[in-house]
């Protein structure tokens, strides 16, 4: 499955307002679902939280669940300029949110092999110091088209 | 279904698909450790939604959810999404607190548009 194919341009906010965790989950879940389907994506990402902070290090955060709320894979996405507190495990702020919701069926379990795809792109993101570098959502989904086809070619 | 009933059986559920999820070896090959003190406050917080719920309704969920893992299955065009049934138009119509699936008993799940 390609990634970049999962990005749709209204979903990505390059200019995330800056504040709190749970805010700014919520911003990014509004932009996928709203009323009580969103109420309940953003309890379940946060009970989520709870349980250890989805700031994987290195300035990213991949908020994610499964929800029956939605009937596919959903991808929000969110980049602030100005530094996050996510609790994340290496204690650095976050700059780059990837939040993903998944349905609970899912054959051929696509959800963790999409969030593990997520996560290596990622890291190369950070690895290249490209997280500030697209400008507007069709540069970021050409970077992230671009990174995997890199990837993708190493194996 | 209360719409309340409905919110703590669907958070239920995703509580119960974040648990599975943290039990497959890929998740933690991804890098997502989960603390066993942390993975046990998830289950008491389970444990006092089911508490929530009536008890013949926290009965049936339990008992699908040993029975397929996933106890509730969505509507998709008609058709049950846990056994892949097409269901009888009658269903909507019944005045139960919960529907099931007439095939496989699974709770029903009809996603709002």
């Amino acid at each position: 499955m390609n990634l970049a194919s999962l990005l749709s341009k209204e979903r990505i906010n390059l200019e995330l307002k800056p504040g709190k965790k749970e805010g700014v989950i919520k911003d990014l879940v509004y932009s996928i679902k709203k009323g009580a389907d969103a109420e309940l994506i953003v309890s379940t990402l946060l009970k989520r939280e709870e349980l250890g902070s989805t700031g994987i290090g290195k300035g990213i955060a991949i908020p994610h669940c499964r929800s029956l709320a939605v009937d596919k894979l959903e991808i929000s996405v969110g980049r602030t300029m100005k530094p996050l507190n996510f609790n994340a495990i290496d204690k650095k702020p976050v700059f780059l949110i990837f939040l993903i919701i998944a349905p609970p069926q899912d054959p051929g379990n696509q959800y963790l092999i999409t969030l593990g795809k997520i996560v290596q792109i990622v890291k190369e993101i950070t690895k290249k110091n490209l997280i500030q570098k697209p400008q507007t959502p069709e540069e970021f989904i050409t970077l992230i088209n671009k990174i995997e086809k890199e990837i993708g070619k190493r194996k | 279904m209360s719409d309340i009933i409905e919110m703590h059986l669907k958070l239920l559920f995703d509580l119960d698909n974040l648990l599975d999820d943290m039990d497959e070896p890929k998740y933690k090959e991804i890098g997502f450790k989960i603390e066993d003190d942390e993975r046990l406050t998830l289950l008491r917080k389970r444990n006092d939604l089911l508490k929530k719920l009536p008890k013949e309704i926290a009965d049936v969920y339990e008992r699908l959810k040993k029975r397929y893992r996933q106890a509730i299955a969505p509507v998709e065009n008609g058709f049950c999404f846990g056994c892949f049934q097409q269901l009888p138009t009658e269903l909507l119509t019944r005045s139960k607190q919960i529907i099931t699936c007439p095939n496989c008993g699974r709770i029903l799940y009809w996603r709002k548009k």
